[in-house]
């Protein structure tokens, strides 16, 4: 169970679940009640991360050497998103270089 | 995806290689399993499995043709050092005692002293070429296909003329039990074991150890206790990784959404008590497409099944993942005598194994290069669509030099092997350690405890007043 729970606790995505659980409807207040369980995954999993680094990786991307050229953007304009409560938009991927969406073939 | 094209037996430059269609994403091969590369110079020429495609009717011929004249540009690059298999001399003196020296960092010959290295591979093979004229696609010869049924090759000791056998998985060099010379595989024999070019070590064992103590240090206190009392640095060693290196002639497109704020305000919601104010955002959305050319040069990955990055189920690869980068530029031709006192692994992977994984990391090159030209897009892009054309590739087969110190964790029941890995170039380190889930729990549950008494008390402030 314990190497689960420092899977678990080293895994972001339990940090972001934790820090939006309390973010409901005046759920704000209760936020100072997670400070416990939210201090306790960050120590187990930044303990555990630091040991066993298992995110370690070369990265490849942007340590390969790599020359760009006859650079083509083509950008327009397709309509509007207003009234966003979020600073982000949704299913912004382009840091995440490793994940993989629709192949295209190209000539 | 394909898979890459693999050249009739020994093909050179001019010649045509088998049948595939370049062009694609990386180098292609109709039906499952490519032609068997046979060993290059000086070996029986190939015959291709029996799985291969057949091609039948008026429009198979047709595109046979067309894929045979565009095949011209596929090319197999010898890098067999052109001796045959046994002695191995020292060009000086012409002594078979001869190995790698970490203090002069070339060979020693152990009879005359003379030093000397090998060529560099890329100005020896003419691997250096440039990437922008790649076309088609570039195999070195220590790239072929392995075969596993290549296990034992029998020397003639061209000193004393004796027959010597040697089991290939294990070993490139024995003794003639009669004259006492070192025998070499000197050959490409295809078993995966001789790769076109080895990167040889830098750092001595010395400092490789020093590295692992001042690594394991840091990392003690919620250590396993058994770790701690089993471990001995001494036990490193230095290994030689099989790791295909590939460049790569690209054009790259990728398309998808992005947003840019127009306006961002506050709206004040109730009264009172009940009186809060909310952020929105108003964005403008584009369509947004990169298309680029890229070159790629000496993207590396793993040839070795047993260390694939992506699996850490009975070790801890990707700690051997994380050490890189090499200098692959600077590895030289291979030569039996580098890898003496070293042990090696062998390459169990082929180009077509892994050639799903090289377009992915094509891929994942494009987006971070792609990076830098959204920038205007402030609330981010949903790349949606992505493909890459493969102009052009140079795949090789080069050895790369890891001091390794592992660990065999058994403690969990399944047994887990944790690397500490010291680059045998660079130097730099990264490890597994076994942790003390007990002592991380109860740290933890300190903090957790200290963090929920204050968190508690800013809580109920927050109620009372």
């Amino acid at each position: 169970m314990l190497p689960l729970l420092a899977e678990l606790s080293a895994d972001p995505a339990t940090m972001t679940l934790l820090a939006g659980s309390g973010s409901g409807d005046g759920g704000g207040m209760f936020i100072p009640f997670l400070a416990g369980p939210a201090v306790f995954a960050a120590v187990y999993g930044g303990i555990y991360r630091y040991y066993r680094n298992t995110d370690k990786r070369h990265h490849f991307e942007r340590e390969t050497k790599v020359s760009v050229g006859n650079l083509d953007a083509g950008d327009r304009k397709v309509g509007e998103n207003n009234r966003q409560q979020s600073r982000r938009m949704r299913g912004r991927n382009s840091t995440d270089h490793l994940q993989r969406v629709r192949r295209i073939e190209v000539d | 995806m394909s898979v890459p094209p693999q050249g009739p037996d020994g093909a050179r430059p001019d010649q045509p290689a088998g049948p595939s269609r370049p062009g694609g994403p990386v180098p292609p091969v109709s039906g499952g399993q490519g032609p068997v590369q046979q060993p290059s110079a000086g070996q029986e020429s190939g015959a291709h499995q029996p799985g291969e495609q057949q091609m039948r009717g008026d429009d198979a011929v047709a595109e046979a043709a067309e894929a045979a004249r565009r095949d011209a540009a596929n090319r197999i690059v010898d890098t067999s050092s052109g001796k045959d298999d046994g002695l191995n001399k020292c060009p000086k003196c012409g002594s078979s005692e001869i190995q790698y020296s970490l203090s002069s960092k070339s060979l020693v010959c152990a009879y005359c002293r003379h030093t000397w290295n090998e060529e560099n591979a890329e100005q020896a093979f003419g691997l250096g070429s440039s990437i922008a004229e790649l076309s088609g696609h570039t195999m070195a010869s220590g790239t072929a296909d392995v075969r596993e049924d290549l296990t034992t090759v029998t020397l003639k000791c061209q000193g004393c003329g004796a027959e010597v056998v040697i089991n290939v998985d294990q070993d490139l060099q024995a003794r003639c039990h009669w004259c006492r010379q070192t025998l070499s595989i000197n050959s490409q024999i295809p078993n995966g074991a001789i790769p076109d070019a080895v990167l040889p070590f830098q750092l001595t064992r010395e400092e490789a150890i020093e590295r692992i103590d001042a690594f394991t240090a840091k990392r003690r206190a919620f250590a396993h206790s058994r770790f701690k009392e089993e471990y001995v640095p001494d036990n490193v060693m230095g290994v030689y990784i099989p790791y295909l290196v590939v460049d790569g002639n690209l054009h790259t497109v990728l398309q998808g959404t992005g947003e840019v704020t127009t306006r961002q305000y506050t709206v004040t919601r109730g009264s009172g008590d009940n009186k809060r104010t909310e952020t929105y955002y108003d964005a403008d959305v584009y369509g947004v497409q990169r298309a680029f050319d890229l070159l790629v040069d000496d993207l590396t990955i793993e040839s070795a099944d047993r260390f694939n990055a992506k699996d850490n189920e009975q070790a801890t690869n990707n700690i051997l993942n994380a050490v890189q980068p090499y200098d692959t530029e600077n590895a030289v031709a291979y030569n039996s005598n580098y890898l003496k006192n070293f042990t090696s692994e062998r390459r169990d992977l082929n180009v077509q194994d892994v050639d799903d994984d090289v377009e992915e990391r094509f891929l994942a090159i494009a987006r971070a290069k792609a990076l830098p030209t959204i920038n205007r897009y402030d609330r981010g892009v949903r790349w949606e669509r992505e493909g890459v054309a493969v102009r052009g590739t140079r795949w090789v087969a080069v050895y790369v030099p890891v001091w390794l110190y592992s660990y065999a964790d058994s403690a969990a029941g399944d047994s887990l092997t944790h690397y500490i890995a010291v680059n045998g170039r660079t130097g730099t380190t990264m490890g597994s350690v076994p942790v003390s889930h007990p002592k991380i729990f109860a740290v933890a549950c300190a903090a957790g405890t200290v963090a929920a008494v204050v968190g508690a008390i800013v809580g109920f402030s927050q109620f009372l007043f």
